[in-house]
């Protein structure tokens, strides 16, 4: 199968391709969820007795006892509320019925009662001044804490001569992957079957069946295709919903949220507010403070990974002689949040980043040599005291330099030139396994997680197996199988899909080169070539159809089958002197990034226009170009959204007050810039061949590039995301910002 | 339940008699309940997204907000039915060579749009005009760089 940049290019432009919306199955009937009404309160009563569809089925916690096989699933997590609300939205019944018109329209008739409670949402409210250690060691809504110092941290604040201080807010974004969730779940037999849109089969498969508290053996999760995912289609969803609605049914049920509930339920990025505080001495940084509060929803007590992963973000990829961080994770009546595309750090980055830039300004200093006098490099330590590897930031912010100065050259009226950096670690996950099959015409690579758009797995893992074995494109098809037959993997998150599922497949095609070697009898390693549409084998001196090498059974089989796993390095590497409470997460193969970016702000409306981008990275070493540049497109355009016009708007009663795409601006074809994309190598990963990951990185500057271009246009600092043209007018109006940083005079 | 009745369509060049549609019903719906023409994507329902984009009478329109009684008598061309157009088989191998795509789940809203302007008389085929007429689309995955090097292409090899 030959193909231009994509193995599944022709197939999606044919509409031949099923995504979760898609599936459909023999007698199967439509779900809806009810969602409550309120976002805080007591569940006195849901009462179905409205319900006038006779065959419509309906599923509240009362039901699950005797839907579940073991009780009622897992007791930390219920499925449904049984006595009080957590955010408006939260499904507290399920309906099922012949048709999606029935079974909305049951669920419609569904009523809930409720002992409606004021809810909190805003972060500001909750603490209008910022709050002190007292206040939060037994507050009821610090869902977690963490705190981390290094250095003389209080004699450089106490002895400073300066103290420059600035406060951000950054708003709630939701990742908006074009297909919503969707799953058809099929409980009628003894192993229970969901063929669900998922970026991580075997860890929906663990959280459902841990949800359900049904034994992950009894229960098989095959993904679709993946119409987007940005993080939104991880752990599970609807599928929990969808199987108990089929065993209550007796039928496989189709679940599928709309827009207007994927925005509602879905577990996003949430709003915080950011401090950032740099003691200054005779113009010398002597030590920095970050502080955070991050809105957590209704993440469970201690469940969010967030807060300890964007602690190691919270001062970027900086050193300073003295540094402390401290970040509360507040319980909200919100949505869980959830994983997103490089969770909450596009936001962190905005703050951190845009205080250096404010910073420089501060002091007359170049902005990018501020940064690059105190960039980590390759063998210095993170805020956490881990050690940095090969980090190719300071090459990127070098190139950035040079962007700048060209651009800066006849830059018209008020247009502004600005960069903005940022870091991320290529995730491992629990591991990852790959089988890499051998016929006599082709390689296949057996492996279980479906492609969700980046091209990792169609593309970069078939791309380290050619690489390896010396193959073209042509000759390498990465195939998908479901959980109950396919290898263990973690997922396709966290950056990690090429550089650990991708060593997994790596190891299998060294493997199968050595067993080959060894039955071929050569002294060397072979490669792999094709002749005649055929696979042969190469070394010195021998070309040889490679079935002659196969065992009778492998010959009858017609197939060689080898397998590879990957299990992540036990990672640690966080100075436990340094994180002094809470549990922090450490980082693995640092990826970087620098971007600039030219814009023109309209005084008067407040309007950004970004007339030029350009994105330099280092990922280690590159798998494949054309799909890696593809990834950072398309992150730098979701980054502008974040920058520019993302915001979940939640009114004090917990609705969201702009559910749907025309009040949730997403950048269209003519807003985004073009897009200029730049790789440094030579810093390289543990991924196969030096390759570290990419999948989230592309997004992390964008918010502050964008800042630090407005910035450079205007004169003024902006401290809130998204900016919006209202939030820029104001900045520009007043002599002061709206919340004037404490410490900092009026901006110049 | 609610009340219908029977629509006649062609589908990609078929003829297709469906019986029973509600008056309320949406051609999007139609499509891919009813005809099993899965390729037309569901996005967000409210003319937001593009995604749903088919060819009615060759202009393209959103499947969403047509109803399908709209549509009785219409010609319908859907994704399934691209490549039987000359310049569906040019977009489609100018997206293909350029990776216009990632996930793919805008693209066959995306192909229409292009098709349904690179194929109207005298369409304008400039850089521009060939952007504005993708305004409506809207993509999370790709940024629309690569999908604006694909219609550029697109509109080169029609021309
Ligand atoms: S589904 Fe029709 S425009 Fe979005
Ligand atoms: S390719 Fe995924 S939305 Fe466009």
């Amino acid at each position: 199968m030959s193909y231009s940049v994509r193995p599944d290019a022709l197939e999606k432009l044919t509409g031949q391709v099923l995504y979760g919306v898609d599936v459909e199955r023999p007698g199967m009937w439509w779900g809806a969820l009810v969602p409550s009404p309120a976002a805080a309160g007591r569940l006195v009563a849901i009462d179905a007795s409205a319900v006038a569809d006779e065959e419509a089925v309906v599923v509240t916690a009362a039901d699950l006892p005797r839907l579940l096989p073991n009780g009622s699933g897992d007791p930390e997590r219920p499925i449904f509320p049984s006595t009080a609300v957590r955010y408006r939205g939260e499904p507290v019944a399920a309906v099922a019925a012949p048709t999606l018109e029935r079974a909305r329209a049951a669920a419609a008739r569904v009523r809930v009662r409720l002992d409606a409670e004021a809810p909190v949402e805003d972060l500001d409210r909750l603490f209008p001044d910022w709050p002190s250690p007292e206040t939060m060691r037994d507050h009821p809504l610090v869902n977690g804490h963490v705190l981390a110092r290094f250095g003389p941290v209080d004699r450089a604040f106490r002895t400073a001569d300066e103290l420059f201080q600035e406060t951000y807010r950054t708003s709630g974004v939701h990742q908006v992957p074009l297909e919503p969730h969707a799953c058809v779940a099929d409980a009628t037999g003894s192993v229970w079957h969901v063929t669900t849109s998922t970026q991580t089969p075997f860890g929906c498969r663990e959280d459902t069946a841990s949800l359900l508290g049904i034994p992950e053996s009894s229960l098989v999760v095959e993904g679709s295709w993946v119409g987007g995912a940005f993080g939104s289609k991880g752990s599970a969803l609807l599928e929990p919903y969808a199987l108990v609605l089929s065993r209550a049914s007796g039928r496989p049920v189709r679940l599928a949220l709309s827009y207007a509930e994927e925005f509602q339920l879905g577990r996003t990025t949430l709003p915080s507010v950011l401090r950032l505080e740099t003691a200054l001495r005779n113009g010398r940084v002597v030590g920095r403070r970050a502080r955070l509060l991050l809105d957590t929803g209704a993440s469970l007590p201690g469940g969010d990974f967030t807060l300890g992963y964007a602690a190691g973000f919270l001062l970027g990829p900086y050193g300073a002689p003295a540094l402390e961080i401290e970040g509360y994770a507040i319980r909200t009546h919100k949505p869980p949040f959830g994983p997103h595309r490089a969770p909450f750090i596009p936001q962190v980055a905005f703050a951190i980043e845009s205080h250096l830039t404010h910073l420089a300004a501060h002091l007359g200093e170049d902005p990018i040599r501020l940064r690059r006098a105190t960039v980590w490099t390759e063998g210095q330590t993170t805020t956490l005291g881990q050690r940095v590897g090969p980090f190719g930031l300071d090459r990127c912010l070098e190139r950035a330099a040079e962007v700048v100065r060209a651009w800066r050259v006849d830059l018209p009226a008020g247009h502004g030139v600005g960069t903005g950096a940022g870091f991320w670690s290529t995730g491992a996950g629990a591991g990852g396994e790959a089988r890499v099959v051998l016929t006599p015409t082709a390689v296949e690579v057996e492996q279980s997680e479906r492609e969700i758009g980046s091209g990792s797995v169609l593309r970069g893992v078939a791309a380290v197996v050619e690489r390896v074995l010396g193959l073209p494109p042509s000759h390498v098809v990465v195939r998908y199988q479901d959980t109950a037959s396919g290898p263990f993997d973690s997922g396709v998150f966290g950056s990690r899909t090429v550089a650990a599922l991708g060593q997994a497949a790596e190891k299998a095609s060294r493997r199968l080169l050595t067993v080959l070697q060894e039955r071929a009898g050569l002294r060397s390693t072979p490669r792999l070539a094709v002749a005649d549409g055929r696979i042969v084998l190469e070394a010195p001196g021998t070309s040889a159809p490679v079935e002659t090498l196969f065992t009778d059974s492998e010959r009858r089989a017609g197939r060689l089958v080898v397998d590879g796993r990957h299990y992540g390095r036990a990672e640690g590497g966080i100075d436990p002197s340094r994180a002094v409470v809470g549990e922090f997460h450490p980082f693995t193969d640092f990826t970087a990034a620098a971007h600039v970016a030219e814009v023109e702000v309209d005084r008067e409306l407040g309007a950004v226009r970004v007339v030029r981008y350009h994105a330099i990275h280092d990922v280690g070493t590159l798998i494949d170009r054309r799909t890696a540049t593809a990834q950072v497109e398309g992150g730098v355009a979701m980054g502008l959204g974040e920058a520019l016009t993302e915001e979940m708007l939640w009114r004090d009663d917990g609705r969201l007050e702009n559910p749907g795409l025309l009040d949730y601006r997403l950048m269209t074809i003519t807003d985004v810039p073009p897009i200029e994309v730049e790789f440094v190598e030579g810093f390289r990963g543990a991924g196969p061949f030096g390759a570290k990951g990419l999948g989230e990185i592309p997004i992390v500057p964008v918010p502050a590039t964008i800042a630090a271009a407005i910035h450079d246009a205007l004169g003024r600092p902006l401290f809130e995301l998204p900016m919006t043209p209202e939030r820029i007018a104001r900045a520009l109006a007043e002599r002061t910002v709206d919340r004037p940083p404490v410490g900092r005079g009026a901006p110049a | 339940m609610t009340s219908g009745a029977r629509v006649s369509l062609v589908v990609n060049g078929r003829r297709r008699e469906v019986a029973d549609v509600p008056f309320g019903e949406r051609l999007l719906d139609t499509l891919r309940w009813r005809l099993s023409l899965k390729g037309t994507k569901e996005g967000c329902r409210a003319g937001n997204c593009g995604a749903c984009t088919v060819l009615v009478d060759g202009r393209p329109m959103l499947s969403c907000l047509l109803l399908t009684h709209e549509a009785n008598g219409a010609s319908v061309t859907t994704i399934e039915g691209v490549e039987a157009l000359s310049v569906g088989r040019a977009v489609v191998r100018a997206f293909e060579a350029e990776g216009g795509l990632q996930c793919g789940y805008c693209t066959p809203g995306f192909v229409m749009a292009l098709v349904g302007h690179l194929a109207s008389p005298g369409a304008d085929r400039s850089p521009a005009a060939v952007r504005a007429a993708l305004e409506g689309n809207l993509c999370r995955c790709t940024g629309y760089a690569s999908i604006v090097r694909a219609a550029q292409r697109a509109a080169k090899e029609v021309a």
